[in-house]
């Protein structure tokens, strides 16, 4: 018994050291805050990028067909303007020759106008070619302008000579020179699809630097939550051993503290009944042995007497009704079944309360703790149906099998919720039964009495279950 | 009137003394031997060969009414009155099944016990009023509760008659002489009583008869 009491102290748990948990738990919700938030930075720059890249590509096209088409124009007009030329030239009529003239004119300022309208975006390298253009184009309306001016005999005479030597010359030099820039567009167009694609470049290396930092965060997340839930597993199934261990040894220490108190209680019921009770009515006897050598004439003597013996009666009975509360001597006398007949019977004397027992009268060789459990568990039983349900019947049967110890306790009081109400009273009887391996069972309801089941199993029991041998 | 020769057998010795000096009082008593235990009691029983032994249930080595069945199945002519300081029913019962033939309570030897010791010389039962009382009224008790008819009202008269014989201590032939009856019948009777009254022996049938207030 003393070691086992001394564990009980050296065991007492103990508050875990610190609170780590805290920053732990902290710095797990920033990793997966910082996760997120990058996650979700990601998202929004890739759609960003894609989106600039996208503008920035229909933007470069529309610009090369603008100036494309814009140079085409110029070149198509350049051709015509040429057309016109000739025309204006060789045409006999001179009314249809001042017509040309007129085309002409109109032409040249709608080329001077798209020529305008491209210099507006020219890049760097465009602009010598361009200014060459110019230059050119400037020559050949220069070339051309003293011709305009001739008439129909200058124009018959020399016009051939002059279509064929001048402005043939002059036109391959524009036509060069616009080929030129159309090629430089186009390199315009190349370079800027080249930006585009370095665009796409370092939008990817960002997504993959991002992409990599927060697998490498997500990692290490993991690894620290996983650390740390078997840590918590750990931590749980040692606390959850450890009320297990306390939870047997307290079922341990409150079995000996009813072991202790039945004992107690025996004992004293014996002192009271054996000694007390002995000696108060020894005193009774006496009382009246003394009272029988009284005088006549002693009268006095006499009532002293009378009195002595009333007052030993009643501590008689008082100290024999102290006695069967504590611990009926029927129990140790002659067993259970009597016990229980007597506790019914004394019930139904003092509550009125019919209590009806159906027990096997053959004597029982149940031990002590069984009996004690049993006739306690009836005890209290009783003790319920009288203060608390009011009962009016009880039904008691008890029931010795080979293997095992049967107990039904049936009132029909007024019952109660059980999941609501569990008195001191229930926890010990179910306490009492289960350390001997039994099985409690209580059945209630508010209006419907309250039905108790006790199973005892009656193989041997004479060890104690806490402390297997 | 010969003088009765009682043997006491109480461990405690105040208690015995007591009791002794209430005995020896009454003319016609005469306290033949003491015992503080009950392996001593019924040795004493056997050479003292007393008409009366008063016995304690409480005793050491052998409680009293293993002594007392001992004695009554040795010494048939020994009566044996029960003096405890029990009043339940279980301990009447055992001891009347150990053939005891008066329950006292020690609270009340002083005023019953001179008359438990003349009932029982006498061929009687005898019980304390405050028993008597107590098992009449749990029987009236249970009838009420139970609401049965008293099965009493089963008995003819002539079986009626037989049942009080028997409760006050009878034998059957004694029984037999005193109704001019065959012993056979006498049996007979008795059969039909127990079964009628859901008995199983006759010291069920005294305790029955004692409940009923038929004898006291």
């Amino acid at each position: 018994m003393e070691p086992t009491e001394r564990k009980v102290h050296n065991n007492i748990p103990r508050p875990p050291a610190g609170r780590p948990a805290v920053a732990f738990r902290l710095a797990l919700l920033a990793g997966f805050g910082g996760v997120f938030l990058l996650m979700a930075f990601a998202g929004i720059d890739s759609l960003r990028i894609v989106h600039r890249i996208e503008a920035s590509n229909i933007k470069s096209d529309q610009e090369f067909l603008k100036r494309n088409d814009t140079l085409e124009r110029i070149r198509a007009d350049f051709y015509l303007s040429g057309s016109y030329v000739r025309d204006y030239l060789l045409d006999p009529d001179a009314a249809s020759a001042e017509a040309h003239l007129h085309s002409l004119k109109q032409l040249r300022t709608r080329i001077e106008t798209a020529l305008e309208e491209y210099s507006l975006g020219l890049a760097p390298d465009e602009r010598a070619a361009f200014t060459d253009l110019k230059a050119r184009f400037a020559t050949y309306w220069q070339s051309i302008d003293p011709v305009l001016s001739w008439d129909s005999r200058q124009r018959r005479t020399r016009g051939f000579h002059f279509l064929t030597r001048d402005l043939v010359q002059r036109r391959i030099e524009v036509l060069r020179i616009a080929g030129r820039i159309g090629d430089l567009n186009e390199r315009r167009l190349h370079s800027q699809e080249q930006s585009v694609s370095a665009l796409f470049q370092s939008f990817r290396q960002r997504l993959t630097l991002i992409l990599a930092t927060n697998m490498g965060l997500g990692v290490l997340l993991a690894a620290g939550t996983v650390f740390y839930i078997l840590k918590l597993e750990n931590d749980l199934w040692r606390r959850y051993k450890e009320i297990l261990h306390f939870h047997g040894e307290l079922e341990s220490l409150s079995a000996r503290l009813l072991r202790a108190q039945e004992e107690e209680r025996r004992s004293i019921a014996r002192e009271l009944h054996d000694e007390i009770g002995q000696s108060l009515t020894a005193l009774l006897i006496d009382a009246g042995n003394a009272s029988a050598l009284v005088q006549p004439g002693q009268e006095d003597l006499r009532a002293r007497l009378a009195s002595i013996r009333k007052l030993a009666e009643g501590s008689v009975a008082s100290v024999r009704n102290m006695s069967l509360l504590l611990r009926p001597s029927m129990l140790d006398d002659f067993g259970l079944i009597p016990a229980l007949h007597w506790q019914a019977r004394e019930m139904s004397r003092r509550t009125g309360v019919r209590v009806e027992l159906s027990a096997d009268d053959a004597p029982d060789s149940f031990s002590d703790e069984h009996k004690t459990c049993v006739y306690r568990v009836v005890q209290e039983a009783l003790h319920n149906c009288a203060r608390h349900a009011h009962a009016t019947h009880v039904r008691i049967v008890a029931r010795q099998e080979p293997t095992r110890l049967l107990l039904v306790i049936q009132d029909n009081g007024k019952g109660f919720d059980p999941r609501h109400v569990r008195g001191l009273g229930l926890l010990g009887m179910e306490e009492r039964v289960r350390y001997l391996g039994g099985n409690f069972h209580l059945e209630s309801e508010p209006g419907r009495g309250t039905l108790i089941k006790v199973e005892l199993p009656l193989v041997d029991m004479s060890e104690p279950p806490m402390k297997p041998a | 009137m010969s003088v009765i020769r009682i043997l006491v057998a109480d461990d405690h010795t105040v208690m015995r003394t007591g009791l002794c000096l209430l005995l020896e009082r009454q003319s016609g008593f005469e306290v033949a031997g003491q015992a503080d235990d009950g392996r001593k009691t019924v040795d004493l029983a056997g050479r003292l060969m007393p008409d009366v032994v008063v016995m304690d249930i409480a005793m050491p080595h052998l409680n009293g009414i293993e002594a007392t069945r001992q004695i009554v199945s040795r010494h048939p002519q020994t009566s044996v009155v029960i003096l405890s300081m029990h009043s339940d029913e279980s301990y009447v019962l055992r001891a009347l099944k150990a053939g005891a033939r008066a329950y006292l309570l020690k609270d009340s030897a002083e005023t019953d016990l001179i008359q438990a010791i003349h009932a029982v010389v006498a061929g009687k039962s005898f019980f304390s009023p405050g028993i008597s009382r107590m098992l009449l009224e749990d029987y009236i008790r249970q009838v009420q509760q139970k609401g049965v008819e008293d099965s009493y009202e089963l008995l003819t008269t002539r079986e009626r008659e037989i049942l009080q014989l028997l409760a006050e201590g009878k034998s059957n032939k004694e029984v037999s002489s005193m109704l001019n009856l065959s012993l056979y019948t006498v049996e007979t009777h008795r059969t039909h009583i127990l079964q009628k009254l859901n008995l199983h022996s006759v010291p069920e049938l005294i305790l029955y008869a004692v409940r009923k207030g038929i004898i006291s």
